[in-house]
């Protein structure tokens, strides 16, 4: 990792393409996508590709916020529950209290980042493990979610909402890929360019040391978590339109799902090493495995197994890295 | 009883090949898609089971796809169906929102669309085919209600809320608590994925509560039978009896044991389900005429006709 104050036009570009420890996911990425061509007929093509793109779109996102998390050495299970909360919020002020659907997003998307604010003051000024305090949010999220229909389902979006994650513009960017995307984009510029995200690194290293080191740490980590929840809550958004209706019951251990694309990615849980580049490839790998074993007919229990595996080999490839250098 | 349901599948599949008589192989059908939400539920593993099995006689492949209760992974399994090529796509909705979007992406590649269990609001399939719950709901509840005498206190352990088997396997049980002005309905709970650990903790919670209940309806086998184990562990298994839903494999192989609470179920006949399913696949694909619903009727099991439906799912 070095910092980038000042580097040459060339060195920029080099960063651009480093992949700071994800080779080793690219390349089972690229395995995988090999084996899967040569293994279905259906997998190497176009219109496969722009699926596996729409499938990721949820998982992709909260895995970059997630990323954010784990950086600074956190974790945060109540993702899940916040998209659900998001969702419900959104369906609440669009369908039922009848508010145009931008409200509704914004309202959303603040339910959300509240969750997070919530979690992040809990961990810097009461002192709670990140663990604890992101699984009680898991659990207040989700009962949120619930009361605000009693546990049933909403439906009745306008139209266009949907059609967002179905119209292909130009051919092949649906909406939601599109937001997707942008996402990506100013993640992995932040990171890479911004003091900010720069810090985010330094405070997962060692947190004590980047304080004095003059970074306002608790300020940072409570950022760190309302982004996260904000992301999750965006992610809602667009599962929303992808679903076309909201269950207070979405979204049950995708938490899971995004910590370990971020595993995967080659990012380290302990924090302070990783990047967003490497998180997609691990969001990569898991739509194109998901992807993949459904066109290859593969029982659903065996997928199970399988995706388990992956995961096991991703991390033991990354500690055996470390070990032989 | 099965001579009844014998004679109902022979005129489903009539019905569905009269158009194709013609027509090469099964009516141009060689690849069925098939969405269902749990695996884990013995109900729509029943459900596959008799799909596959029947397809398989006519030379029909199935791919089955798993959304493990998660409506987004359906959609995304959806959309991988749609890439192979199926022929038809038969649709069993996963959670409470039974997601519109799959109906549409099936409806864009122009090929048949068969819900069973539910069916989407505002995206209706070619037909649905689901269990007819209340008058079977009724039946379990009036059985219950009858052993115990037509009085006492009762509690009804609920499916997933909203679901439209929840809604409607309260309402037929309903009918029956209000026709016996003995009983009084004490308490009621929702469970979140209709399981035994679920059921037990809460008729658990439940005899706490009401320590006096001698009646419970869980509304699938699975809160049924982990209510029984509840009652078991209280000490009540001789003053309380218990009615399940759906006629589960273990559920019927405990009744034919009868050796707990849990002494009636209604049996769904899944496997004819998946039968009626694919035949109306067929008969869509061939542009001969399907009814709009489909329902089977589920039958009333108790410890004595157990045995033939274990032998045997219908």
């Amino acid at each position: 990792m070095t910092p980038s104050t000042g580097p040459t036009e060339r060195a920029r570009i080099a960063e651009w393409f480093s992949l700071s420890g994800a080779t080793g996911p690219l390349i089972g990425l690229l395995l995988l996508c090999a084996f899967l061509s040569f293994a279905t007929d259906s997998f190497l093509s176009f219109r496969n590709f722009l699926n596996i793109a729409d499938q990721i779109t949820v998982l992709g996102i909260m895995a970059v916020g997630m990323t954010f998390v784990i950086l600074i050495g956190g974790i945060d299970l109540s993702v899940g529950s916040v998209l659900a909360l998001a969702m419900m919020v959104l369906g609440y002020l669009n369908v039922v209290a009848e508010l145009p659907m931008a409200v509704a997003i914004a309202g959303a998307l603040v339910a959300a980042a509240l969750c997070g604010a919530v979690s992040g003051l809990l961990i810097t000024v009461f002192a709670v493990p990140a663990f604890i305090a992101t699984l009680a949010m898991m659990s207040i999220a989700r009962g949120l979610a619930n009361m605000i229909t009693d546990g049933s389902q909403i439906i009745g979006f306008p139209a266009w909402f949907n059609m967002g994650a179905i119209i292909r513009n130009f051919g092949f960017l649906t909406m939601t890929v599109a937001v997707m995307l942008v996402v990506f984009v100013l993640a992995i510029l932040f990171l890479r360019f911004r003091e900010e995200g720069r810090s985010l690194y330094a405070i997962g290293g060692n947190a004590e040391v980047a304080r004095l080191a003059g970074i306002d740490v608790k300020l940072t980590t409570v950022m760190v978590y309302t982004v996260c929840a904000l992301l999750s809550g965006l992610a809602g958004v667009l599962l929303a339109a992808r679903l076309d209706s909201v269950q207070p019951s979405s979204g049950v251990a995708y938490e899971l799902d995004a910590i370990a694309a971020v595993v995967i990615g080659g990012t380290s849980l302990s924090g302070g090493t990783g990047s967003v580049v490497g998180t997609i490839i691990g969001v990569l790998v898991i739509g194109v495995l998901r992807n993949g074993l459904n066109l290859l007919s593969v029982s659903p229990f065996v997928q199970a197994v399988v995706i388990g595996l992956v995961i096991v080999l991703a991390v033991a490839a990354e500690t055996f890295k470390h070990r032989t250098r | 009883m099965k001579t009844i349901l014998r004679s109902l599948l022979a005129a489903t599949a009539l019905a569905a090949f009269a158009g194709t008589a013609s027509a090469e192989g099964v009516g141009g059908i060689s690849k069925i898609g098939l969405a269902v939400p749990n695996l884990q539920a013995d109900f729509f593993n029943q459900i596959k089971l008799g799909v596959e099995g029947y397809a398989a006689k006519l030379g029909i492949e199935v791919i089955a796809v798993d959304a493990k209760n998660d409506t987004a992974t359906q959609v995304s399994q959806v959309q991988d169906l749609l890439t192979q090529g199926i022929d038809a796509f038969i649709y069993i909705p996963a959670g409470a929102a039974a997601a519109a979007v799959p109906t549409r992406l099936a409806r864009a590649e122009g090929i048949p669309v068969i819900n069973v269990d539910r069916e989407p609001d505002g995206a209706p399939g070619d037909t649905v085919i689901y269990g007819e719950n209340v008058m079977s709901a009724y039946q379990v509840c009036d059985h219950l209600i009858g052993l115990a005498g037509g009085e006492g206190k009762m509690v009804v352990i609920h499916g997933q809320k909203g679901t439209t088997p929840e809604v409607q396997r309260f309402e037929g049980c309903k009918m029956t608590i209000d026709e016996n002005p003995g009983v009084e309905l004490v308490a009621q709970q929702w469970s979140q994925q209709w399981s035994p650990d679920e059921g037990f903790q809460i008729a658990q919670n439940m005899l706490q509560a009401n320590p006096d209940i001698s009646i419970i309806f869980g509304q699938a086998d699975g809160l049924a039978m982990g209510a029984a184990k509840a009652v078991e562990v209280a000490g009540m298994a001789d003053d309380v009896v218990i009615g399940g839903y759906d006629g589960d494999g273990a559920a019927l192989e405990s009744l034919v044991a009868c050796d707990t609470p849990f002494i009636v179920t209604a049996t769904q006949s899944t496997q004819a389900m998946g039968v009626l399913a694919v035949n109306a696949a067929i008969a869509v694909a061939n542009d001969a005429s399907v009814p709009a619903r489909q329902i089977p009727n589920a039958v009333l099991t108790t410890c004595e006709n157990a045995a033939q439906f274990v032998e045997k799912h219908p």
